[in-house]
């Protein structure tokens, strides 16, 4: 007797938790098409720079094209290049160097539709390399021999920091860089682990909040109005399903558009898909969301990249590029 | 003896809200970074009043119910199996030795690529973490039985079948107990850890979206979510097993005669 009521105890547990388990807001629509509506699912981090997707499904862009976006966050690109090259999804988000450096070790990606890109204003720009209030450093030439903080080592943060110093007369390979995550980066800064770090929204803002000082804008320095992120997909899923990408292409077009031209709204929805504290995202500086990338700056990018040593091969910009 | 237990935890928990309210107020550390108690309870109230939070409790119970249920099942059948045929054991002991050292989260990228961010990649972590929990204790148990009544039970003519049941079984119970208990927190920690870095709906996605957002106050209220959860399920884990093994001498004690 003592048994079976344990045993239906545990059964009951399953029960509950099955059943306040489902997690679609909408009945479950799987990953084919139904009705002429195609279902994409979409491989995210959530942050500020996806906010057009967003909101392009929100204004109806994507189903005028017969498409249903499905989005899935992840922490970064370790979950969403995988997902997006084995099919898991179909397309996703990343910036321009992890799919440079993924192409030129064989992945097959394929850059769809333009991301972000930087403002291309000195000071003004959603990426920001900063020191905290009373630091004595006031150019990124004095980098040399000090810790500066980089999400990602060998990736589109260094390549930018590092050529910021060198455009101040510096020599990037005397600084001293370490890998720690953006939302680590305030406290690491303010308690001197650090004496710089390379930061984007809403770190920025965190830091602007504490009064920390902007000693450099590093993608500004790249080039101007670089292509900072792409959607992409991967080669195989491009060729056997060309209307989809076409489609999703256009509708992606669309809605960056609109979220240029309409700021607030784009700041709006925002709101539904992270936990930004209303006060930090009110002084958030926006990317710019224009529909095409530039081509021209992803060279510079990649000529960077080269001398930074981050591509086995040289990467094809002709395949990778829409 | 049970009520002072209760009033000692009830005492151990408020020294501890009581410190955590008052090192950031004394600023010993930056209320920025880690808020009072009194900021992530507001947090915490909040989290509860949104209906998304509670869809996302339910999906990481999921994950790790069904991951339980699937690394229990498996590995007390195939730890019985293996202790049944010593040939098995010999030719499997390495191979048992070799993986069970991997740790789980190095198979996110394996996940991803089979399953993207479904509640079957969050299954795949559990369960390997959690499987191996089980099957150890079970290999134990059943090595444990006494050769004693093993061989009584054979020159009597129990089945193989019978043997399993009232020899084997009962010896290894307290072990196989012991294997889901110790599962049952594993297989917490993977389901959070899992939602965390690939994506999957649950908790662990919720405060990782806290994490980049630099809401603090919501990030720690969504991990002494966590937590909570992990002390229910000690304590309900620990129930299950005084029920389960109340005949056994571990449990009702020794006989006064």
């Amino acid at each position: 007797m003592r048994r079976l009521s344990a045993g239906l105890t545990a059964g009951a547990l399953l029960l509950v938790a099955t059943a306040c388990g489902s997690s679609g807001d909408e009945p479950s629509k799987g990953g084919g098409s139904s009705g002429g509506v195609t279902t994409v699912k979409v491989g995210l981090i959530p942050i500020v720079d996806v906010a057009p997707l967003y909101l392009g499904q929100k204004k109806g862009f994507f189903e005028k094209q017969g498409l249903e976006l499905e989005f899935t966050t992840a922490q970064g690109g370790a979950a969403i290049v995988p997902g997006v090259a084995s099919g898991q999804f179909q397309f996703g988000f990343s910036n321009v160097t992890s799919l440079m450096v993924a192409q030129s070790n064989g992945v097959p990606v394929r850059a769809v539709a333009n991301g972000i890109a930087s403002t291309g204003k000195e000071g003004e720009d959603f990426g920001a390399l900063m020191v905290k209030k009373g630091s004595p450093l006031t150019s990124p030439k004095e980098l040399e021999g000090r810790k500066v903080a980089i999400n990602t080592l060998k990736n589109i943060n260094e390549t930018a920091v590092r050529a910021s110093v060198r455009d101040a007369g510096g020599d990037p390979d005397e600084v001293e860089f370490v890998e720690l995550p953006f939302d680590q980066m305030p406290a690491a800064l303010d308690k001197g682990q650090i004496d710089a770090a390379m930061v984007v929204e809403p770190a920025t803002a965190t830091i602007r909040n504490q009064d920390g000082v902007e000693i450099a804008s590093p993608l500004v320095d790249v080039a101007p109005d670089l292509t900072v992120a792409l959607y992409f997909t991967s080669a195989r899923y491009a060729d056997r399903n060309p209307e989809i990408v076409k489609k999703f292409q256009k509708a992606t077009a669309q809605s960056l558009a609109y979220a240029d031209a309409h700021p607030d709204e784009a700041r709006e929805i925002i709101t539904t898909y992270t936990k930004i504290p209303a006060d930090v995202l009110a002084k958030v500086t926006l990317p710019k969301w224009p529909a095409e990338a530039n081509r021209s700056s992803i060279m510079a990018l990649m000529k960077l990249g080269q001398s930074d040593g981050l591509f086995k091969n040289p990467p094809d910009l002709d395949e990778l590029l829409p | 003896m049970r009520g002072t237990n209760a009033a000692l935890g009830v005492a151990g928990l408020a020294g501890f809200l009581a410190l955590a309210e008052a090192v950031p107020r004394l600023g010993l550390v930056d209320d920025d970074y880690l808020p009072p108690a009194g900021r992530i309870a507001v947090a915490l109230g909040d989290e509860a009043a949104d209906p998304a939070f509670w869809t996302a409790l339910g999906d990481t119970l999921t994950g790790w119910a069904l991951g339980l249920a699937l690394a229990s099942g498996a590995g007390i059948v195939l730890g019985v199996v293996l202790s049944v045929v010593p040939y098995l054991r010999q030719a499997t002991a390495s191979t048992v030795e070799f993986l069970r050292p991997i740790p789980s989260v190095a198979l996110i990228p394996l996940a991803v690529l089979l399953y993207g961010s479904e509640l079957r990649s969050v299954l795949l972590l559990v369960v390997y973490a959690s499987f191996w929990q089980v099957l150890i204790q079970v290999l134990y148990g059943v090595q444990d039985v006494d050769p004693v009544a093993e061989e009584t039970a054979r020159s009597y003519g129990l089945g193989p079948w019978a043997r399993i049941r009232y020899v084997l079984w009962p010896t290894a119970l307290p072990y196989v107990m012991t294997g889901v208990r110790l599962a049952a927190a594993v297989a917490l920690i993977l389901a959070v850890t899992a939602e965390l870095v690939i994506g999957a709906p649950g908790l662990g996605q919720r405060i990782g979206v806290a994490q980049t957002s630099q809401a603090v106050p919501e990030m720690y209220a969504l991990i002494v979510v966590t937590g909570l959860l992990g002390l229910v399920i000690n304590v309900g884990a620990r129930a299950v097993e005084r029920r389960a093994l109340a005949w056994h001498q571990s449990v009702r004690g020794e006989v006064t005669v």
